[in-house]
């Protein structure tokens, strides 16, 4: 497990291959990217290295991306929550936003990316935070209080099935299957 | 705990616990002092408590609050600080204040669980258990870690179903289903691993197995390798990516539907080249040219003179059977060549057709701006700056006008009702005149200059150049009439964008057809007639329309993006930059494909110049586009835009296409000085001479007789369309079954839904109307059950009812399969809400409870135990002092069949049991027969609490 491409080795590449949706080159490109986030300290270490969040988020895929903490909150499998990857971790987040990776995938990760508050549901805060996140910061773009109102209740009445106020994983996945454009949407390409 | 793991060690369904899985990582690593490890947490915890064993009851609060920097923490322990009663024993003060430390220690990011598995499990679990924790919005926080106890279970459960669901699936199958389940990457391995571990443990002795399992990885290996073959032959990826970053999918959408075309154009000449040309070339490679015509330059805009004697057109392909080292009949060949590249190409549209027909239709919402759509066509592959900024204020505009639109629907006049009509009215047969009236024109234009033409071996210069006029005003057709049909569009008041985008696509494609409907009946009746080497004049026009066709697609790029750019910043700053228009463009592409499609029967390499041709246009374009244009302002339905292209790629044009080929093939007498087919009456015939050839040879009699019976006979193809027909009926019907299901499915959901909240309320009422008798009775009973499940518990609430319910689940479960002797696993039966309605009975019990120890003091201790043991959970206990086994068990022995049973009616049973547990309490122990209620879904839940209900209130009253 070196740091270098060539030398992610053949098992564990097949491994990756066959856990992840990505193609070889998609790996391999992906283990490329990941060891120019490392140090030159950290890149003797093994594939474990941990690159904390600040430094993910420098790739210019990230970069200007709305949801670009969430998203590294989501994949870290970091004890202290603070959204740093290892390389595994990494080619989770790419697998999740893969071309090839199944609707079910994209669209559970998507809920968690929303769930600002990690309570397992998209209750009306999460849905001022997700639209707030939308618009941009700025006030003029800036739903008035009136408008966001008005607009989670839409939503609420257009997906809360059980009507319990929230917006659960199976209602948002129920959502999700018919606005079609999701899949193409919800991509991000090395 | 200790007797739970060492059994499931020899267990082999034990092996996917997690519990397990760390106690034998543990054992090999010894310096992980993970708290779950220990062979006896009882004695862990023992000696810890010697330490604090002094120390008042609130430290252990303090140093939880103190801990919280996690990142769980905060929300699951916020409201915590409900007060807790006086403790009335020793003892289970030391219990409780040990119990506490051994938590903090491990969920407060301690090092003693650095491993990757358990802690990527606890995440998904904390996820999952916050979902569940939810439906008891109230309850104690500082109970939480308990309820994560058996959640984890539940979690370890499902594990272990989900890995005998997997050990059961073929290696291909697992190993997709392994990949799309939603964990992280170490929980996949963990899981593969134990798949793995378990599937190849009853037969790795068997050598077949051995080499299956092997040919098997080496296939697997093998399209690993195909696909990231296919990944780097990949074109244009950088650029897409550029694109997609700056643009979105929606443009995005037309370069990779360029990039189809372009791959399909590239498969037809590979096998029009390699099948038809290169035979050819072969045995004759120079060009049969006359002495007096030679390459003018003007060939390469005509694609006559010089052109018509090279391999371009039908004309110069011979109808010999070449003999070289093999026989190659040339006539077959074209036949067959063409033939099949037609059938694959409408399979191919077919299928990409009703597969993104699937995906985007079917199931998509018809309300096209409800805000959903709307937030969820983020586009995540949108990388620029300015681009993100530029959409984040496009959505926040279309979030407001989606929510006026929503406020006032507006209600249209009498008046203005018919206005609108004769506007759409006006503007559709204007729109149908123009494109009649096109299609006219270039008509009687064709008659004129075939007037003019004359059947000769080479033409003057000026004769040659006069050909070009048809493909002129044809490409120049479709390059204004759009325009116009776009400033009928704004005069029009569509209700939604997406119907003014139909409408426009929907004349634009009227037009088209009729231009080329025109070409087509002129090219199949008069040009026959009057030319020698028809076929070959069919080629030379459409290779001109191809050309002209691209030279207008680079004007049209010029004047439609470039010059209201230009008057966009510079003239006119209100115009604004323009927007990459996909439709206009897609519909291009569509029409510069079907000329192309067309063509292939009359000039077999017309594929290589419509390589050439998209080639230079995905270029062209993309500069274009990054020079021009600025990002659409409305996220569209881009996908389902997508859907109708290739609908109406496949409908109209390729169906008519092919429908044209078709019929020059079977109609048309080809003509007899030049082509393969020359002296034939029909192309077909070439078929009827084959098996007439293959008669001859023996063996091969059946050929001729399925050519004789089947090829040729009416009947097989009426009862094929029968049967196809039949087939669609019964497809349709199911579909039509299916629609049905789903509304009831949305109803069921619906109610349980209103179920849910009805006993929430129910749940929530009571605790409000008796908030004051809790504290003492809880903190009794949670000891109690801390003494006798060995499963600590922290504060006392409500929420302890559905932890046991759990606990009680889990501990069947356990019982099911420590019976089972071969250690093949029980599914449980029992779904969550099952688990929720009960652990909702039991709380609603232990109110009562509390309820009626509050009116017999006497009772407390007594009742209070009671209480603790009905919930099946004893089970080290050695002493029963209150006589309350006799419930235990029994209710221990009803549950353990509920496993056989459906969930609904587990539920009863489960009332059943409590019920009758309550009515033994209040006839001071004689038992009652059991009640068999017919158990029917969730109205008969709703009907046994009242019943239940009832009942309490009596046993108050009685008091």
């Amino acid at each position: 497990m070196g740091a270098t491409a060539s030398q992610l080795g053949k098992d564990l590449l097949s491994e990756y291959q066959e856990l992840t949706f990505l193609t070889k080159q998609e790996i391999l490109l992906a283990h490329k990217r990941f060891t120019e986030l490392l140090t030159r300290e950290e890149r003797d270490l093994n594939l474990n290295t941990r690159v904390p969040m600040a430094r993910i988020l420098t790739l210019p895929e990230l970069k200007s991306n709305p949801f670009r903490k969430r998203i590294c909150y989501v994949f870290s499998t970091s004890e202290q929550k603070d959204g740093s990857l290892t390389f595994e971790d990494f080619l989770d987040l790419l697998s999740a936003f893969s071309d090839s990776a199944t609707l079910e995938i994209k669209s559970h990760y998507a809920f968690r990316i929303f769930d600002f508050d990690d309570d397992g549901t998209l209750d009306r805060g999460d849905l001022e935070k997700l639209v707030n996140c939308l618009t941009g910061e700025t006030d003029d773009t800036q739903l008035t209080p009136d408008e966001m109102r008005q607009l989670i209740n839409n939503i609420l009445e257009e997906s809360d099935i059980d009507k319990d106020g929230t917006v659960n994983l199976s209602e948002f996945q129920h959502v999700i299957s018919r606005s079609p454009d999701f899949v193409s949407s919800f991509k991000i390409v090395l | 705990m200790t007797s739970y793991s060492n059994r499931g060690f020899f267990n082999p369904a034990y092996h996917d616990s997690e519990t397990l899985e760390i106690d034998k990582r543990s054992s090999s690593k010894p310096h992980h002092a993970n708290p779950y490890a220990g062979e006896d947490p009882y004695r862990n915890w023992g000696a810890r408590t010697e330490l604090t064993d002094q120390t008042p009851r609130y430290d252990a609060e303090q140093q939880r609050t103190a801990h919280r920097g996690g990142w769980q923490e905060e929300s699951w322990r916020g409201g915590e600080g409900i007060p807790m009663g006086p403790v009335s024993t020793h003892q289970h003060d030391l219990h409780y204040s040990t119990f506490q430390i051994a938590l903090d220690s491990q969920y407060d990011g301690s090092p003693s669980i650095p491993l990757p598995s358990s802690m990527s499990g606890n995440m998904t679990m904390r996820w999952r258990g916050l979902a569940m924790r939810r439906m008891f919005p109230n309850t104690d926080p500082a109970h939480v870690a308990f309820t994560e106890d058996a959640i984890r279970n539940q979690m370890e459960n499902e594990e272990q179903d989900r890995v005998n669901e997997l050990v059961a699936m073929s290696t291909r199958e697992r190993i997709r289903a392994i990949r799309e389940l939603p964990m992280s990457f170490e929980e996949k391995k963990h899981i593969r691993n134990q798949v793995q571990a378990f599937s190849r443990k009853p037969h790795h002795f068997t050598i077949f197995e051995g080499c299956s399992e092997n040919v098997s990885l080496s296939m697997r290996r093998c399209g690993y390798s195909v696909r990231s073959t296919r990944q780097t032959l990949e074109l244009w990826h950088g650029i897409m990516k550029e694109i997609g970053g700056k643009f979105g999918s929606s443009v995005l959408s037309y370069f990779v539907f360029l990039k189809w075309l372009l791959m399909f154009n590239i498969f037809s000449f590979l096998i029009n080249f390699g099948f038809i040309t290169i035979p050819l070339l072969v045995y004759n490679h120079t060009p049969n040219v006359p002495p007096n015509v030679n390459f003018r330059g003007l060939e390469i805009l005509t694609g006559a003179g010089y052109f018509s004697y090279t391999v371009m057109y039908y004309g110069s392909y011979s109808n010999e059977t070449l003999v070289g080292l093999v026989e190659y009949d040339m006539q077959l060949a074209y036949f067959f060549t063409i033939a099949v590249y037609m059938v694959l190409c409408g399979i191919a549209l077919i299928f990409s057709m009703a597969s993104s027909f699937k995906k985007n239709y079917t199931l998509a919402d018809l309300a096209s701006n409800s805000a959903w759509q709307l937030l969820c066509s983020w586009d995540f592959s949108v990388t620029n700056e300015r681009a993100v900024k530029q959409r984040t204020n496009n959505l926040s505009v279309q979030l407001k006008e989606s929510l006026s639109e929503k406020g006032q629907r507006e209600l249209l006049t009498l008046s203005e009702k018919v206005m609108h009509f004769g506007v759409y009215l006006g503007s559709w047969l204007l729109s149908t005149g123009l494109a009649v009236g096109c299609g006219a024109s270039i008509y009687y234009l064709c008659q004129y200059e075939q007037q003019r033409a004359t059947d000769a071996a080479s033409w003057s210069l000026l004769q040659e150049a006069e050909t070009l006029l048809v493909p002129f005003v044809v490409s120049l057709v479709n390059l204004v009439i759009p325009l116009f049909y776009s400033l009928f569009n704004k005069f029009e008041h569509y209700s939604s964008q997406r119907r003014q985008i139909y409408a426009l696509v929907l004349r634009n494609v009227i037009l088209r057809m009729s231009i080329l409907g025109v070409l087509c009946y002129y090219w199949m009746n008069v040009l026959p007639d009057n030319f020698s080497c028809w076929e070959s004049m069919v080629g030379q026009s459409l290779y001109r329309l191809v050309i002209f066709d691209f030279f207008f697609l680079m004007l049209g790029s010029f004047f439609g993006e470039f010059l209201s750019n230009v008057i966009g910043t510079r003239l006119l700053p209100g115009l604004g930059v323009p927007e990459f228009d996909v439709a206009r463009n897609v519909l291009e592409l569509i029409y510069a494909q079907t000329l192309a499609w067309i063509g292939i029967y009359f000039s077999p390499l017309l594929p290589a110049i419509q390589i050439l041709k998209f080639f230079i246009l995905f270029y062209l374009k993309k500069v274009s586009l990054t020079q021009n244009c600025q990002p659409p302002r409305r996220s569209g339905r881009a996908a389902q835009m997508q859907t109708i292209f290739i609908f109406l790629l496949f409908f109209p044009f390729f169906v008519g296409a092919l429908s044209m080929v078709a019929y020059t093939a079977w109609r048309l007498t080809p003509s007899e000085q030049c082509g393969p087919f020359r002296g034939l009456n029909n192309t077909f015939e070439v078929v009827g001479e084959w098996i007439d050839g293959l008669r001859e040879i023996p063996g091969s009699e059946w050929a001729v007789w399925i050519y004789q019976h089947v090829i040729r006979s009416e009947i097989f193809y009426f009862l094929l369309t029968l049967f196809i027909l039949v087939i669609i009926y019964i497809f349709w019907q199911v579909s039509q079954g299916r629609k049905e299901l789903i509304v009831l499915l949305r109803q069921q959901i619906v109610n349980e839904g209103k179920d849910k909240n009805f006993l929430r309320d129910k749940l929530q009422n009571l605790q409000k109307s008796h908030p004051e008798k809790h504290p003492k009775q809880k903190k009794q009973k949670g000891l109690t059950k801390q003494r006798s499940d060995g499963h600590p518990s922290g504060g006392q609430s409500n929420s302890n009812a559905m932890v046991q319910a759990l606990l009680a689940r889990q501990q069947l479960e356990e019982e099911e399969e420590g019976r089972s002797i071969e250690g093949v696993p029980v599914p449980s039966d029992i779904s969550t809400s099952s688990a929720l309605i009960q652990a909702m009975m039991a709380r609603q019990r232990a109110e009562t409870h509390s309820e009626g120890l509050y009116q017999t003091p006497g009772e407390h201790v007594s009742s209070s135990s009671t209480a603790a043991r009905q919930r099946v959970d004893g089970r080290e206990r050695s002493t029963d002092e209150y006589g309350s086994s006799a419930i235990r068990t029994r209710v221990r022995a009803e549950a353990e069949d509920l496993d056989y049973l459906p969930a609904s009616s587990i539920m009863m049973q489960a009332m059943d049991a409590r019920q009758q547990a309550e009515e033994e309490e209040r006839f001071q122990w004689v038992p009652a027969p059991p009640q068999n209620l017919a158990p029917s879904g969730s109205s008969a839940l709703i009907q046994a609490m009242l019943a239940r209900q009832q009942a309490q209130n009596e046993f108050d009253d009685g008091y």
